[in-house]
């Protein structure tokens, strides 16, 4: 079963402040250039606490002074002890600033929030990932949790695409995702140099080297928005029904608990009843797609 | 809960005894119009008040509202550091007098908005503090009311004390033990007999012929027009018109959508985080860092907000999310307004199912 | 304690009001001096310092003599910000711009004086110079100059509101001029002074440019509703907008060619000023 939309809860106070706006102060503990574009953050909450996290959750990052702006968790649960990572890109203002932050410095975080994706429901699946860009980021947190808990699942395909060889992102754990036995990836990239020996073009040119059992596969796709139709069309034509695909949508969100409008896709709000949502939920909302 | 009654010339006494313990709002006459403020002595209220420009939203959701206050330094060591401490703004006893039936509806979604979810403690901490005086419609605005349409002609049970005028007095509603508490210590009210009864009774029912029904539909058949609508082309046509000027949400009483903004101190160390109203008609609304913009054209914000208005909100809030008040309609300088848009989209639907 | 960023202040065509308002922001707002040092403020001080970071330009550029003191500036500064609306847009100094240049110098010094003076059409800095970012308006905001100061010192891009006057005129609760018989441009005009015209009951002119959905068909419209002429209308939208017109070609929003005529006897034009009563 799918879980519930509808948020019923009603909290007095949320991580222990009265408003659900304050930020917990966290520190950074380590800061790695990724790429040109992406660092990634280790990020530790007072007293180490744990996040508290599900795969494909988002918190909200803010310096106070710049402002404060949604960035998926790029850890699964199973590897978030007392930090937790995000790859955050330089791409706006906030994330500007926040790529001049060294370790020891300090960011807020409120969170986690939204419908991640739900793991126990593709336990015993055939899980078939296609990330594209930084959507591996979140992806990343889904990956990680299979792979730690990879009696529970079925085969892992993960599907990569790349704008460039130069924005390939966690070239460590593609590597290590080639040489295990139990992960079939490919990554393609659109723009290739001269060196560039694998896969070349968009992401949807690699589902013709993959085959699935369609009534044994789950799917889920993370990427830019224009990739999201291509990808959905490739998996149906795999036979695959729209409540088996999820995906994530990414949306401005300024509040992240369901107030603030700016993240509404139709009449849902993509902070609280996404960022998870299956292409059966998309297709109600015209303005999903 | 009774009815009371309290004759017109024993109201300003009552005004007078609430200023004692609550900032009294109400409306007032400006150069141009009506507008709700805080009145400082009785007679500055005007009851008999047409529209105002703002709704009292302005009060429960204050268009510039401090959530939090920073401080950013280094300690000994010189580690950075950051203390954050919220901001419960405008928390004080505050009675807003004179709210029309539309305006108090539009206070019953923000109230569910608010609480359910998420609560977000300023708004509620502030509400708690709030009174809601409301007053009878006993006449439309003016053209640009459409409250007989959308079912907000009638009080929503969120009032405190509820007036209606019949000849000389005002006749009482209590809809809160607070309410009621406040009528008798601070005014001479009185029970109301079954004559009194009887003569409201009279003008409630002589007020709706006063008040024209502009809607070719009724208000219930509108998610499914708009759903119907969604690709109709008079959205192309109205985000041709549109101004992307937010005065429509700006004025709406059911608008609470807000952007987050960092504010900073000439010492560049502190600051505070404050939410600011924001409109889905602006460019901007859904723009994300990448690039990508959900609502690019005009056209589909136009559409958005007239979905949220009629569709949406009923969807998540069960609440309508159009009390017809008419403000959008008086704000636009480029005459688009919601039953001009609905009706004209019941017409196009009409043509295009051949009925 | 790091040395404080060195700022210059530069004028060219303008009033110099824009830097009038620095000085009263540095009046009520001390503290900006504990941010920044400056090395160079002719409104202000005599002191004439050259190693500047940032450099605020006010004045649009007229003279082609002007254009080197500009690229000298340009290349010292790190970053350079507009000051005000002559030179973020030209501004009212680019209404000349209407005439062939020859018949402006001929109206303002007469035939005896018209090649005494250097002149050329008006135009903003960003037409020669790149500008790292610009506050708007005739003359400034004094609270998004100490913004703009205060971004920059956090390395941040000063970014505009890209939505029109309108939304701060309502957040202000005034009723709106148009429907009051007096004529605002605040629909087509970008945000940011807190719709300080109209509050005070002024129809707003546009100083602070065009936000970037500016409908001008239909704030024409609104304009012919107030009974003025295409011809009147067109001169609103060029009062302080001249430049971005020409710049727009065949794409300005207006009823007549926007280019000047070639007639070089008198500052006639197909495309005039309205005629004072």
């Amino acid at each position: 079963m799918i879980p519930n939309l509808t948020t019923t809860t009603t909290p007095r106070a949320y991580n222990g402040h009265t408003s659900i706006y304050l930020p917990t102060i966290a520190t950074i503990e380590d800061v790695h250039n990724e790429t040109e574009l992406e660092k990634i953050y280790t990020v530790r909450l007072p007293g180490g606490q744990n996040l508290g996290h599900t795969p494909g959750q988002f918190v909200m990052v803010s310096l106070p002074g710049v402002g404060e702006a949604p960035i998926s968790v790029m850890s699964s649960p199973s590897r978030t002890g007392q930090t937790f990572r995000l790859c955050i890109r330089n791409a706006g203002d906030l994330t500007n600033v926040i790529h001049q932050l060294k370790p020891g410095d300090k960011v807020g975080i409120r969170g986690p929030f939204g419908r991640g994706f739900p793991v126990d429901l593709y336990k015993g699946k055939d899980v078939l990932i296609a990330a594209g860009g930084l959507g591996l980021a979140p992806a990343r947190s889904l990956i990680d949790e299979i792979l730690d808990n990879r009696a529970n699942f079925g085969r892992l395909i993960i599907l990569y695409g790349a704008r460039s060889p130069a924005e390939i992102l966690f070239r460590d754990a593609l590597a290590e995702w080639n040489e295990r036995d139990d992960v079939e990836s490919l990554l393609t990239v659109d723009r290739p140099d001269e060196a560039w020996l694998g896969h070349v073009g968009v992401i949807t040119r690699l589902f013709e080297h993959i085959q699935v059992n369609p009534y044994h596969t789950v799917a889920i796709t993370v990427g830019p928005p224009v990739m999201y139709r291509f990808v959905v069309m490739e998996l149906l034509g795999k036979g695959l029904t729209p409540e088996q695909i999820w995906m994530s949508f990414e949306r401005r969100m300024k509040c992240g608990v369901g107030k603030c409008g700016h993240c509404q896709v139709n009449h849902r709000y993509s902070c609280q009843d996404g960022p998870a949502w299956t292409y059966a939920e998309a297709l109600a909302f015209e303005e999903a797609l | 809960m009774s009815l009371y009654i309290l004759s017109k010339e024993k109201l300003p006494a009552f005004v007078e005894a609430l200023q004692a313990g609550f900032r009294v709002v109400g409306p007032v006459r400006t150069p141009t119009g009506f507008a709700f403020e805080e009145i400082t002595q009785a007679d500055q209220l005007q009851l008999d008040y047409t529209t105002t420009i703002l709704p009292p939203k302005k009060y429960f959701l204050p268009q510039r509202e401090t959530l939090f206050k920073y401080h950013t330094g280094s300690n000994p060591e010189g580690a950075q550091s950051v203390d954050v401490e919220p901001v419960f703004q405008d928390v004080q006893p505050t009675v807003i007098f004179g709210m029309h039936t539309c305006d108090m509806s539009g206070i019953m979604l923000y109230d569910k908005v608010f609480s359910e979810g998420f609560r977000d403690e300023h708004y509620m901490t502030r509400r708690d503090k709030m009174v809601i005086i409301g007053i009878e419609c006993l006449h439309p605005c003016d053209d640009a009311s459409f409250c007989k349409d959308m079912g907000t002609l009638t009080a929503p049970p969120i009032y405190d004390l509820h007036m209606t005028e019949v000849d000389d007095d005002y006749l009482i509603d209590t809809g809160s033990e607070k309410g009621e508490r406040l009528l008798l210590n601070y005014s001479e009210a009185k029970m109301a007999t079954t004559d009194h009864m009887q003569r409201l009774g009279r003008v409630l029912s002589a007020k709706w012929p006063r008040f024209r029904m502009r809607l070719k539909m009724s208000k219930d058949q509108t998610p499914s027009l708009l759903t119907l609508g969604y690709n109709a082309h008079i959205w192309e046509e109205l985000g041709e018109r549109c101004l992307a000027c937010g005065s429509c949400t700006n004025v709406c009483p059911t608008c609470f959508c807000f952007d987050v903004q960092d504010e900073l101190d000439i010492n560049m160390q502190d600051g505070e985080r404050v939410r600011v109203w924001d409109s889905c008609q602006l460019h901007e609304f859904a723009l994300v860092a990448g690039g990508h913009n959900f609502r690019e054209s005009k056209a589909s914000r136009v559409r958005h907000r007239l979905m949220r208005k009629g569709k949406y909100i009923k969807q998540v809030h069960g609440l309508s999310g159009c009390t017809g008040c008419g403000r959008c309609e008086r704000a636009c300088l480029v005459d688009i307004t919601i039953p001009g848009t609905l009706n004209a989209l019941h017409d196009e639907m009409k043509v295009e199912s051949g009925v | 304690m790091s040395a404080k960023p060195k700022i210059a202040f530069f004028d060219f065509t303008s009033c110099e009001g824009c830097q009038l308002t620095v000085i009263d922001a540095l009046q009520t707002h001390l503290g900006l001096l504990d941010l920044v040092e400056i090395v160079q403020f002719r409104e202000a001080m005599s002191e004439k310092g050259q190693n500047y970071q940032i450099a605020f330009v006010e004045g649009s550029c007229t003279r082609k003599s002007d254009e080197a003191r500009l690229l000298a500036i340009r290349e010292q500064a790190s970053a350079v910000v507009a000051l005000g609306a002559c030179a973020h847009l030209g501004g009212v100094n680019s209404m000349k711009n209407r005439w062939p240049i020859e018949n402006v110098q001929t109206y303002v010094y007469g035939q005896n004086g018209k090649d005494a003076y250097e002149s050329y059409p008006a135009r903003p800095i960003s037409a020669v110079i790149k500008v790292d970012a610009v506050i708007p308006g005739c003359p400034i905001d004094r609270h998004e100059f100490l913004r703009v100061v205060q971004m920059m010192l956090q390395g941040r891009t000063p970014r505009l509101p890209d939505y029109p006057l309108c939304v701060e005129c309502k957040l202000r609760e005034n009723a709106c001029l148009n429907t009051l018989g007096i004529l605002c441009l605040g629909p087509i005009t970008r945000a940011g002074c807190e719709a300080i015209c109209p509050s005070y009951g002024d129809g707003c002119e546009g100083c602070r440019g065009w936000h970037p959905e500016a409908n001008f068909d239909y704030m024409r419209e609104i304009l012919r509703g107030h009974g003025l002429s295409d011809h009147e209308i067109d001169a609103r939208f060029t009062m302080f907008n001249h430049y971005q017109m020409e710049q727009m070609s065949g794409h300005a929003p207006l009823s007549e060619a926007v280019a000047p005529v070639t007639d070089t006897s008198l500052p006639t034009s197909s495309f005039a000023a309205p005629k004072e009563d």
